[in-house]
């Protein structure tokens, strides 16, 4: 059951409601999102006639991104069936700041309480930032498991608007407006097969509410974290998570140090997709990885996971743009659906 | 009290379509399977797992009858109108329908050639999602055949050289370059005929062709063309994606693909290109209202989206295609090449040509700033004045064929537009010619397959083509010596065209 408001398009109304509907174009022109109206009545809005054929309109086929409701409806859609995807409405949501601390010299660790708002490891909220008109987005840092709030980790962007409100302004105590969940990167459980969690820089984040979701089961299949940064401060809960590797026999972890090292680290040098490929011996065929970071990063491990058998059907990825990022984004072929 | 029944669920249309592909299949056992689809291996391709392919579009037949049944519909309906209508009168002018006979004679056969290659990929992939998919692409293909013979029909009623295309298509000698392009996909494997046809040709570059072509149909009051073009069209989506999901699930099932795939994307785009520059001339010569230049929609379809696609291929350890970058260098020569060779030859074809105007020579030096003056509008100079005098050009002697694309070897070094390039193989003993690098490799590849080209020219000098004199060949061809040949420029179909728009000139 879900609610559409007047005039708002059944794509939108089921995506809000956390039905993920396959789409598009979003205009009427693919034809990708096409349902079925078994009962009630709609405005087809502006579907093309060859998007959506004469014989379809007959047969009471619609495109959802462009109808709109003139009656109370029953729809049947044909959705790929995630078994892991739990369909959490979006909604809109005001929490608390109860604690703030730098993680890194960069980093600060936000943590808001709020109550009514359900998410899966990997997801994101959109932050409402006073003043901007779009808001920005971060993963939960923390397991959905840890009751009444999450942590978020902002980065400071040279420059950013956004996370240098969040840095400068934002104090304990103040609310903090936001939108969620959203994102398709989740953990497929049902996969069952070992895990392979890629982090870049503040890609940690949700890689770590992925982490230690998996780690609250009972068992499960090995999990290998690789963990990549520019230096040893840049490394958000470094000690905690050689702990936990120490400690918990399904896990291993490797940190990564792109930049100069003090004579101290003796862990591993250069870049994550490198460490797939000195840690797993070039074979990643039968895992599950999760990559989440900056764009040349999760391209980077891409290209090393398919080098290794492993290809878009066992792979997710997060993309970590800031706004300056996103207006650079390369052009792409449809031979990908997600990667 | 109500009885808790659930009514049975609808199948969804996953569920359907997987019923009608994998749950159709099944594995042989009064023969093995390796008889049963004896070629699928034989290509050097290594499948693990068949269920690994996905479907790339899921339509069942009953959908695609009714889809293509209303398709059918809304073209012949405007077919009968365009008869009724006289919408022959609507073109810009006759010189644009060289274009339309050039695209019908030589591209309405490889339709049907089409539809026997899917028909037989459809028959030797041994899996089941594979092979629906390939037999419905046939079906699209011979739909598309008979739309287009049917433009041609009525376009045969008005103008000259369209009365006998299968014949011709067999014969005569510029037809030779599709003829052969599909020939060698046709004799190909099942794998390499998917990858030539639905990746290389119909993802890669099938923009190319109808886009502008239909582009330029739609200018120049072509409505008969524009509606079997966007008929057309609405397949060719499903057709792209499974050529992208072909190459997809042979890169993905195991590394010894890769070399054999990257062979062939090296080939077809070689050969789609060079296919593909009979339609640079069209752009740039044959349409009075013109689009954009072919240096144009190389740069926006090639360069751009070729080079995202290539860009995502690098992940599979695939390359950019040999002699892209001469293809680059070539966009701004390669349609006046062209344009020079029909020209020379344009006694021996179907179709006419003739000298741009002084305001097409404006458009084309606008569009080729570095070529167009110093290279080509000296040549068409010195023909306009040839002309002037009585004395139009015409080359009596029969040109060199490149072995591998079939078209006279008049295209230049790539470094150098002045130089002519010639390349040679010698193969048992033979010597071989061809016109580029790119024709050259693809012959040393497959010398077998490739030195049994049948060459029109080699064809005539062996007397097989009806005679030694051009009437011979011309009257082997099927051609009406006089009317379907020569220039425009004092042909009896310029003579109709300017009667039956003689009211529409004193108007003006």
């Amino acid at each position: 059951m879900v609610d559409v408001a007047a005039g708002q398009t059944l794509l939108a109304a089921c995506l809000r409601a956390g039905v993920h509907l396959p789409h598009a174009c979003n205009h009427g022109l693919c034809g990708t999102c096409k349902v079925t109206v078994l009962e009630g009545e709609v405005d087809l809005g502006a579907a093309s006639t060859f998007a959506l054929m004469d014989v379809e309109r007959e047969e009471g086929k619609a495109l959802a991104c462009c109808a709109t409701l003139r009656s109370d409806a029953v729809i049947e859609a044909d959705i790929d069936e995630d078994p892991d995807a739990l369909r959490l409405a979006v909604g809109d949501h005001v929490g608390r700041v109860v604690a703030a601390e730098m993680a890194t010299p960069d980093t600060r660790r936000i943590r808001v309480a709020v109550s009514g708002f359900a998410f899966q490891a990997g997801q994101y909220v959109d932050v409402r930032i006073p003043g901007l008109e779009r808001p920005r987005a971060f993963s939960m840092a923390t397991a959905p498991s840890a009751r009444g709030g999450f942590d978020l980790l902002v980065k400071r962007v040279p420059g950013g608007e956004g996370t240098g409100w969040l840095h400068d302004r934002l104090a304990v105590g103040d609310a903090l407006a936001f939108a969620g969940p959203f994102g398709r990167f989740f953990v497929r459980r049902s996969a069952d097969r070992p895990i392979l969690l890629l982090a870049g820089g503040s890609g940690i984040s949700a890689i770590r509410s992925m982490l230690d979701d998996l780690l609250g089961d009972a068992g499960g299949p090995p999990i290998r974290l690789i963990y990549g940064a520019r230096s040893e401060r840049d490394l958000v809960g470094h000690a905690e998570l050689v702990a936990r590797a120490a400690s918990t026999a399904r896990l291993s972890y490797t940190a990564v140090l792109s930049e100069e090292a003090s004579p101290r680290w003796d862990g591993a040098r250069g870049f994550v997709h490198e460490q797939i490929e000195a840690t797993l011996g070039g074979s990643c065929a039968g895992h599950t990885a999760y990559v989440c970071g900056p764009p040349a990063m999760i391209e980077a491990c891409i290209r090393s996971l398919m080098k290794g058998r492993l290809f878009e059907r066992d792979i997710y990825t997060e993309r970590f743009v800031t706004v300056a990022d996103g207006a650079a984004a390369l052009a792409r072929s449809p031979l990908f659906k997600r990667l | 009290m109500a009885a808790a029944t659930s009514a049975p669920r609808r199948l969804s249309l996953k569920r359907k379509y997987a019923m009608l592909t994998r749950g159709l299949g099944w594995e042989t056992t009064y023969q093995p399977m390796d008889k049963v689809y004896p070629f699928d291996r034989f290509e050097g391709i290594v499948i693990h797992d068949w269920d690994g392919w996905e479907d790339p579009f899921r339509l069942t037949v009953d959908a695609y009858w009714k889809y293509q049944a209303e398709k059918e519909r809304k073209l012949y309906a405007v077919m009968d109108s365009v008869a009724q209508n006289n919408g022959q009168l609507g073109i810009t002018d006759a010189r644009y329908l060289n274009a339309v006979k050039l695209f019908l004679t030589g591209v309405t056969p490889l339709e049907y050639a089409a539809h026997r290659g899917f028909a037989h990929a459809g028959r030797h992939l041994r899996g089941v999602g594979a092979r629906i998919a390939a037999q419905m692409q046939s079906l699209d293909e011979l739909r598309h055949a008979q739309t287009q013979i049917h433009t041609l029909s009525h376009y045969n009623k008005y103008f000259d050289g369209l009365h006998d295309f299968a014949h011709m298509h067999d014969r005569v000698w510029y037809l030779s370059v599709p003829k052969s392009f599909f020939d060698d996909a046709l004799t190909a494997g099942p794998f390499e005929f998917v990858t030539a046809i639905s990746f290389s040709f119909e993802y890669v570059l099938t923009n190319l062709l109808f886009v502008p072509f239909m582009s330029g149909a739609a200018f120049n009051g072509d409505m008969a063309t524009v509606t079997f073009g966007f008929s057309a069209q609405s397949d060719e989506s499903r057709h792209m994606t499974l050529g992208l999901e072909v190459v997809k699930f042979m890169l993905e099932q195991d590394p010894a693909n890769v070399p054999i795939v990257q062979r062939w994307l090296d080939k077809w785009f070689w050969r789609g290109y060079r296919l593909l520059s009979l339609v640079s001339a069209m752009m740039d010569y044959m349409l009075p209202k013109r689009v954009m230049s072919w240096a144009e929609a190389w740069e926006m379809y090639f360069e751009e989206s070729g080079g995202a696609l290539f860009a995502d291929l690098e992940r599979y350890g695939i390359r950019p295609p040999k002699h892209h970058d001469v293809a680059k260098k070539e966009k701004s020569r390669l349609s006046h090449e062209v344009w020079t060779i029909l020209y020379n030859y344009t006694h021996a074809a179907a179709f006419h040509t003739w000298v741009p105007s002084d305001d097409e020579m404006q458009w084309l030096s606008s569009k080729y700033p570095d070529t167009f003056d110093r290279l080509y509008r000296p040549r068409y100079r010195m023909w306009r004045e040839a002309a002037a005098r009585g004395e139009r050009f015409y080359n009596d002697a029969l040109p060199q064929l490149c072995n591998v694309c079939q078209i006279p070897m008049a295209f230049t070094e790539p470094d150098d537009p002045t130089k002519i390039a010639f390349r040679e193989s010698i193969w048992r003993g033979e010597r071989f010619h061809f016109c580029s690098d790119g024709c050259k490799d693809i012959f040393d590849d497959e010398p077998e397959k490739m030195s049994q080209s049948w060459l029109p020219v080699h064809q005539i000098f062996q007397g097989n083509c009806g005679g030694a004199s051009i009437e011979d060949v011309l009257r082997y061809y099927h051609l009406n010596i006089g009317a379907d040949n020569l220039d425009y420029e004092g042909s009896p179909e310029q003579e109709l065209w300017d009667a039956w728009t003689a009211d529409r000139r004193t108007a003006r």
